[in-house]
């Protein structure tokens, strides 16, 4: 546990530096008016959202997988080939079902 | 080397490497767009819709993901932060600490800018992660390894620039989409007014301009590490050559960006969907293709 005291220790000097910064009262104020954003905005991404959900997962599971490829060899390779070849079905498929335009 | 001489460093290496993107942008002509437009440090800003918690939130967690990612940066073989067991992993996800800060910062802002510029970073994030995720893995099945130091150790005969060279072409691409440079300047775009910078002043626009700043040079250190041997190099002393492939690769990617003209959100997803993602992906079956046929570290 003690390899993330240094982490730990960056974390307090983040958070000191930036309410340091926030405390920072320099110079006149610049007002700025402008209407509150609350409003029904049209989310352009969710197709993509979904789909980056399922790759994102996919890609955590390759990092152990890329560390001991190496040492298994042949059938780490056709076990990835095997999992890369149903994920390209999957993107394949959001393709063609137009999921890949922007609204 | 001493713990104070060694923060002394890595400081001196943050400071030269904002000042090489301060000057790249001028020469460019990029300074006025996206994150290096000027920035209103001497004046603190009022938004009178703000999120009383959210808005303070943004530039401390996006702080917080750059000086996360420095942890595990070696400038030398003993001269890093802590050499963590899972290391470039730990890099992945502390630095969309960043994404965070920005999409709290322009959602508790509350201008409908900023509220944009939060869409569209997360938009980004959506883009880039995947392939860039893919170019690191690469690296890692032929280092065999996620610890920073192994990675280059297992670089001192070749290059992964020379036997993954789609790897860096896409390291590349996805670099300058997760430092918000050009072309993919949309979240910062001023069509929107800079976004979440058009409406941060004083002590956080302060705290922006360094974490921007210093997440390019921290992308660009990450890609000298996976692709060019990170701090090893003839003659000169290690942090030295670090130092100097990190510069070199920061330029390089500046000046490359700057020849594509400005892609928009829906262009990037579609490059980042259609094909870096694919690319990505045969980048991975080609590595290990080469690891089978014995190519590489031994």
């Amino acid at each position: 546990m003690s390899d993330y005291a240094p982490v730990a220790l960056v974390a307090v000097l983040a958070v000191g530096l930036g309410l340091l910064a926030l405390a920072l009262r320099a110079g006149p104020v610049r007002r700025i008016e402008a209407p509150s954003a609350w409003a029904q905005f049209r989310f352009g991404y969710p197709i993509y959202a979904l789909i980056f959900l399922a790759f994102d997962m996919e890609m955590i599971f390759m990092y152990p997988w890329a560390v001991v490829f190496a040492a298994i060899g042949l059938t780490a390779f056709i076990d990835m080939l095997v999992f890369i070849a149903i994920l390209s079905a999957g993107i394949a498929y959001a393709w063609g079902m137009g999921g890949l335009e922007w609204e | 080397m001493g713990v104070a001489e060694e923060i002394g460093f890595v400081l001196l290496a943050l400071l030269g490497g904002a000042l090489l993107t301060a000057g790249l942008e001028r020469l460019l002509g990029t300074a006025e767009r996206g994150p290096a437009r000027p920035l209103a440090v001497a004046r603190a800003t009022a938004l009178p819709n703000a999120d009383r918690w959210l808005l303070p939130a943004g530039p401390i967690s996006g702080l917080a993901g750059v000086l996360f990612g420095t942890v595990v940066i070696p400038f030398g073989p003993t001269l890093i932060g802590r050499d963590l067991g899972i290391g470039v992993f730990y890099f992945i996800v502390v630095i969309d600490f960043v994404v965070l800060g920005v999409a709290l910062n322009g959602w508790g802002a509350s201008t409908s800018d900023a509220v944009e510029s939060c869409y569209r970073i997360v938009a980004q994030l959506v883009s880039y992660i995947v392939p860039l995720g893919l170019a690191y893995v690469g690296a890692i099945m032929m280092a065999r390894s996620l610890v920073t130091t192994t990675i280059v150790d297992a670089q001192s005969g070749l290059w992964f620039i020379v036997l993954q060279p789609l790897g860096f072409a896409l390291y590349l691409v996805t670099g300058l989409m997760q430092s918000y440079r050009a072309p993919f300047l949309e979240a910062f775009s001023d069509r929107i007014g800079g976004g979440v910078l058009g409406v941060v002043g004083g002590g956080p626009a302060l705290v922006w301009r360094v974490t921007l700043s210093g997440l390019l040079f921290l992308v660009a250190a990450m890609g000298a590490i996976l692709f060019l041997g990170g701090w090893s190099g003839p003659f000169l002393p290690p942090p030295v050559w670090m130092a100097l492939k990190t510069y070199g690769l920061m330029a390089l990617m500046l000046s490359l960006g700057h020849l594509v003209r400005p892609l928009s959100t829906a262009e990037m997803l579609a490059l980042s969907w259609k094909i870096l993602t694919p690319a990505g992906l045969v980048n991975v079956l080609i590595v290990g293709i080469l690891i089978l046929l014995h190519i590489g570290p031994a």
